[in-house]
């Protein structure tokens, strides 16, 4: 590599985070928007939660992983915002050590805001993961020995998932579902785990994913959350124009590495041609 | 906007550190290596420290200890319990057939949990779905077709060893490419979750530290 590569592939990271300061600072996600065109999934939560009863019981898997929870931050705190103002409570368990960090932060966070604190429940943390699964549906279904069961008033109405890599939606699907009839799971996943997801959603075993940004804008939009609005920052979500420029940024990578490999395939292919 | 700090002495410090620490994770980007080998190091730490408090507070002492210490004779799994863990903390002084059962165990309980869930909760219900048949639209009926040829091709495509010919080579070969565009589409997902987490720190830096933007 050449000085002038080499000192090029230094600064790159560093005009890719000025380029997207820039788009921050341009002022153009007014004229912007990030609500996917298609409202079906927003639309698909708010029926899961329109189908609830009144003052029901909400069990929420809270296992984001630190690492990817900033994209679906917004939408999380959106959904819990919607579930307590519709007067469900909340019964939150988590299964990884970074969900729970992240659900003490996100309970200290609502314990500050308008939220009630007799809708929220903490169920603490469970170890074991596939394990600890097997044992919360056991105490959803009344197996006194089983954690959750004391802190839980009733059999929940609904699960709520906000999955993370280590454990999410699938884990839910797989061990609790099979063993607790007819309860409707909703899911909130990062983009990456969206391939993995979208056939339960096809399938009918996730009654709703949120699985983009896009989506999670779109459910913002049409939530009413009422008194609880201010539980949820209102200029949250991701710039759309600083993704616009990453992506036109990564476009512009892709295209400079094929056509570096487009270039030295047809000079190694010149040669032979003269021979 | 992060939302996690509020406008006490206390928050500024805290998203000054976040700052700083965001400043030191993207200097790693520029080659500045010392500085973010220390950040790392702080991650590895304060991990460590959270996931010793979690065990302590979350689990031993309210799951085991005070279970335990309130009714020492009703819960025999408990003590079952510790005594794995004794045997996993002793197993360099214990032969190796005692030694194994912990990690046998462990390993065991966990292979049929997964194996068990992906076959009941992922492998059954997911084949019943792919089964194409009429849907309630043509668009839905054709997308189930496709989604069956697709995982039809998939499936052949790892077949190996076994004398195929022609029509059996070409699905294969079409499989692994329908494989290779799902593993570029699952790559693109990645790209663009990692740029949406990479805006949410410039847009923290920007927004919730100098006040700028948002």
């Amino acid at each position: 590599m050449s000085e002038r590569s080499a000192l090029a592939a230094r600064l790159a990271p560093l005009l890719l985070v000025g380029a997207l300061a820039a788009a921050l600072l341009a002022g153009l996600d007014d004229r912007l928007t990030l609500e996917s065109a298609d409202d079906g999934a927003a639309r698909a939560v708010t029926a899961a939660f329109d189908a609830m009863p009144d003052d029901a019981l909400v069990l929420v898997g809270f296992d984001p992983d630190v690492g990817t929870y900033a994209e679906i931050r917004p939408t999380v705190r959106a959904v819990l915002a919607d579930l307590l103002n519709r007067g469900a409570t909340l019964g939150l368990v988590s299964l990884t050590p970074d969900g729970r960090a992240l659900a003490i932060a996100e309970l200290a966070r609502m314990d500050r805001s308008e939220a009630n604190p007799r809708q929220l429940i903490d169920l603490g943390f469970l170890p074991g993961a596939e394990a600890a699964l097997v044992a919360v549906a056991r105490g959803i279904n009344g197996g006194s020995q089983d954690p959750i069961r004391a802190d839980l008033p009733s059999p929940p109405d609904l699960a709520v998932v906000i999955g993370g890599i280590d454990l999410g939606a699938r884990s839910w699907v797989e061990q609790v579902q099979p063993r607790i009839d007819g309860l409707p799971i909703v899911a909130i996943a990062p983009t990456v785990l969206l391939p993995e997801l979208e056939p339960y959603r096809a399938s009918g075993q996730l009654a709703a994913l949120i699985g983009t940004p896009r989506d999670g804008a779109a459910y913002r939009a049409q939530a009413e959350l009422g008194r609880l609005e201010r539980m949820v920052d209102p200029a949250a979500g991701p710039s759309p124009a600083a993704i616009i420029v990453g992506l036109l940024v990564a476009i512009g990578v892709l295209g400079q590495a094929f056509g570096s490999r487009l270039a030295a395939v047809m000079r190694a292919a010149r040669p032979r041609d003269v021979a | 906007m992060s939302g996690f700090f509020g406008t006490a002495q206390a928050d500024q410090i805290a998203t000054w550190v976040a700052a700083l620490a965001t400043i030191v994770v993207l200097g790693g980007l520029l080659g500045e290596r010392r500085v973010f080998g220390w950040s790392q190091h702080l991650l590895a730490g304060l991990t460590t420290g959270f996931l010793a408090l979690l065990a302590i507070t979350e689990v031993i002492v309210p799951r085991i200890v005070e279970p335990l210490v309130a009714d020492p004779g009703g819960r025999p799994e408990l003590w079952l319990g510790l005594l794995l863990v004794a045997a996993a903390a002793a197993v360099p002084w214990l032969p190796r057939v005692v030694a194994g059962v912990p990690l046998s165990i462990t390993i065991g309980t966990l292979a049929a949990f997964a194996l068990g869930g992906a076959v009941v909760g992922t492998l059954l219900p997911q084949l019943a779905a792919t089964v194409a048949g009429r849907e309630a639209t043509v668009t839905d009926t054709v997308v189930g077709v496709a989604a069956a040829g697709v995982s039809g091709l998939v499936l052949i495509g790892f077949v190996h060893g076994t004398p195929r010919g022609r029509v059996v080579s070409l699905a294969a070969a079409g499989g692994r490419w329908l494989m290779l565009a799902g593993l570029g589409g699952w790559l693109g997902y990645l790209l663009f979750s990692r740029l949406v987490l990479l805006v949410d720190r410039i847009a923290f830096l920007v927004g919730d530290w100098l006040g700028l933007a948002r």
